[in-house]
């Protein structure tokens, strides 16, 4: 049964990736980007990080799509449509394409992997004491790096905006 | 872990300090004194110059994701001298009317980068290391883009991130694979799982070179950088090809030698054909550019091939001469990008051409720009010779003498485009030359910085004994 859904999740992914960079109308690459995201959430319910899952739900699918979704109306002409790419242009990306899928392929279906018995699913307590922990392991000192990028960015996205 | 503890990351902690005092300062300063901002930063990064040259502890914090010696702190004063000179030579052009208002997000975004490439050249883990790399490239794109009623400075912003996106894309992929097989993201964990037989680590660190490369912009990952250098304001070009560049040197000469130091095979290849490639195309797309940054961005390139030289040695003098080498980078190539900055404030000419018969308009700004020049090419009376000198003795002791032959023909050929602004300066004649002003004085500081330190870094050997004594081999 979950084999089945795994490739029901990984054809919706693959199928909506392609749509979402050849669609020649940008608010509707951002809706087929929201159904990758959604079915990599999927992913992760099947593995049973459901932390995970839910983070992915909440920010990605429903937070950053949102946002894209914003500045898209509130920047650009949604009935303008991209200009089509000249064929010659296709041709060399999907060589390109398709020779680093078949370089990255071939190395990963020749790996055997240590598949991990241990399901259990990991409680969340568990994550807040790894981001608050600064010993080995613990994650305190990326989180308030991560902390500065995000004020760095804002002052950035300011110092853009700013009228004369 | 004790308060002391927290020392080993002063040059870390210091910067966002400072940057946190900008920010505060910048909402109690009513709009028409907002120049008192720029003494402000300026005093207080030289106050954080001078602590990082304190004498420091050893160690790491955070259970191995931050490591400090005596190396890595070596390489964030070089950093940090070089940001210094950046200030200064910025403070004309930030004070200007149209950019007055953006002053203070100016100094935080400047600050907030250089703790991000701190925190790269000291992080124990791949974690960390992606963080810092972000840190020190998102806001810079927008620094970029600072002068965005200018096309070319938004294009370059844009052209930044996008590209920056991509290559962060290929990083990631890379460090995932290598956590797939290693299961771990420290590099103390991982240096003892490296091995050549594992083929989907070696995809994984191939993936991680072409990130690091993007950044240092080796070819064929350079694509970006002559937009984006010709785009931004001089002072935000400089940073980048400087002190961008050489943090991402640093800390791809500490995972190298430290971490994948068992397929060393692998990557001395990979940097072999990278090394070649780039001394070869940065020089001869030099050769075609009028436009000053263009050419300071190509040649920017050719440099960080020679860099690679030191680096594909894996020896103990093969990092001490890389060290050496972005420490002489930094004097000329900022001396050169000082003229370039100052030229361009006062006339608005950017072009090589502009710069027919300046010798006789403004002999003491050629003279500068001649010397930075001469170290850039290796000149002997300079430092940038013994530099040069250096990576290629590294390089020829490890019996790469085709490498050092191609690079020492490419010397002959950069040696042609750098006598070409010089030649403009002194011989060429023009009808309409640029005319004779005055400098300002803290721009006059820095040239003078750069050129005591363009000589002294030469002449005296006990720079480079002191690096020496610091680095490691294989």
């Amino acid at each position: 049964m979950n084999i089945i859904i795994f490739y029901i999740l990984a054809a919706v992914i693959l199928i909506f990736s392609v749509l979402s960079v050849t669609s020649r109308r940008i608010l509707r690459a951002a809706t087929y980007l929201l159904f990758v995201l959604i079915a990599t959430a999927g992913f992760y319910f099947l593995m049973e990080v459901n932390f995970l899952a839910s983070v992915q739900l909440m920010l990605y699918a429903g937070g950053i799509t949102v946002l894209i979704v914003f500045s898209i109306l509130l920047t650009s002409n949604i009935d303008h449509k991209f200009e089509k790419s000249e064929i010659k242009k296709n041709i060399f990306s999907v060589l390109l394409v398709a020779l680093g899928a078949g370089v990255s392929l071939s190395v990963l279906l020749n790996k055997t992997f240590n598949v991990k018995s241990n399901t259990e699913p990991v409680h969340v307590k568990k994550f807040g004491y790894a981001l608050l922990n600064y010993g080995e392991n613990g994650f305190v000192l990326p989180f308030e790096v991560i902390s500065l990028l995000l004020l760095a960015a804002m002052i950035a996205a300011i110092m853009i905006a700013k009228k004369r | 872990m004790s308060i002391q503890s927290f020392l080993l990351m002063r040059h870390e902690l210091m910067l966002i300090i400072i940057a946190l005092i900008v920010l505060i300062a910048e909402i109690f300063t009513p709009d028409h004194k907002k120049g008192i901002i720029t003494p402000l930063a300026i005093i207080l990064f030289s106050i954080s110059l001078i602590v990082g040259f304190l004498p420091a502890i050893e160690g790491n914090l955070f259970g191995g994701m931050y490591n400090t010696s005596s190396l890595i702190v070596l390489m964030k004063n070089i950093l940090n001298i070089g940001v210094f000179i950046i200030l200064l030579q910025s403070n004309k052009w930030i004070n200007l009317l149209d950019n007055r208002i953006k002053i203070s997000e100016f100094y935080i975004l400047l600050f907030i980068t250089l703790t991000g490439m701190f925190y790269m050249i000291s992080s124990g883990d791949f974690l960390m290391f992606y963080i810092g790399l972000e840190t020190a490239t998102i806001p810079i794109a927008a620094l970029v883009a600072f002068d965005r009623y200018n096309n070319k400075s938004a294009e370059g912003g844009i052209k930044l991130i996008l590209s920056s996106a991509l290559s962060s894309g290929i990083l990631l992929f890379g460090i995932s694979l290598i956590f797939g097989t290693t299961g771990s993201i420290y590099f103390k964990d991982v240096v003892g799982m490296v091995s050549a037989n594992d083929s989907m680590m070696i995809l994984g660190f191939i993936f991680f070179i072409s990130g690091i490369s993007f950044k240092i912009s080796l070819v064929p990952f350079h694509l970006w950088a002559a937009d984006v250098y010709e785009g931004a304001p001089v002072s935000i070009t400089s940073y980048l090809s400087v002190i961008s560049k050489g943090a991402a040197v640093f800390i791809f000469m500490i995972v190298l030698y430290s971490v994948f130091n068992s397929i060393s095979d692998i990557w001395k290849n990979l940097i072999y054909v990278i090394a070649i490639a780039t001394i070869t195309i940065g020089n001869l797309f030099a050769l075609r550019q009028d436009n000053f940054k263009r050419y300071l961005a190509f040649s920017s390139i050719a440099q960080a091939g020679f860099i690679l030289l030191g680096l594909i040695s894996g020896t103990e003098l093969g990092m001490a001469s890389v060290v050496y080498y972005v420490l002489v980078y930094v004097f000329s190539n900022l001396a050169a990008f000082g003229v370039v900055s100052i030229i361009s404030f006062q006339t608005g000419k950017e072009n090589i051409s502009d710069y027919n018969g300046l010798y006789k308009t403004n002999p003491k700004l050629s003279l500068a720009l001649t010397l930075s020049l001469f170290s850039l090419a290796g000149i002997p009376p300079v430092a940038g010779f013994f530099g040069k000198f250096f990576l290629f003795t590294a390089a020829a002791e490890k019996g790469y003498y085709i490498l050092v032959l191609i690079a020492l023909l490419n010397t002959i050929i950069s040696l042609y485009y750098y006598l070409m602004p010089i030649k403009a300066m002194f011989i060429n004649k023009s009808d309409n030359p640029i005319q004779t002003f005055k400098t300002d004085i803290t721009s006059k500081i820095a040239l003078a910085i750069c050129l005591v330190g363009m000589v002294l870094v030469g002449f005296s050997s006990t720079f480079f004994e002191t690096i020496l004594k610091y680095c490691f081999g294989i």
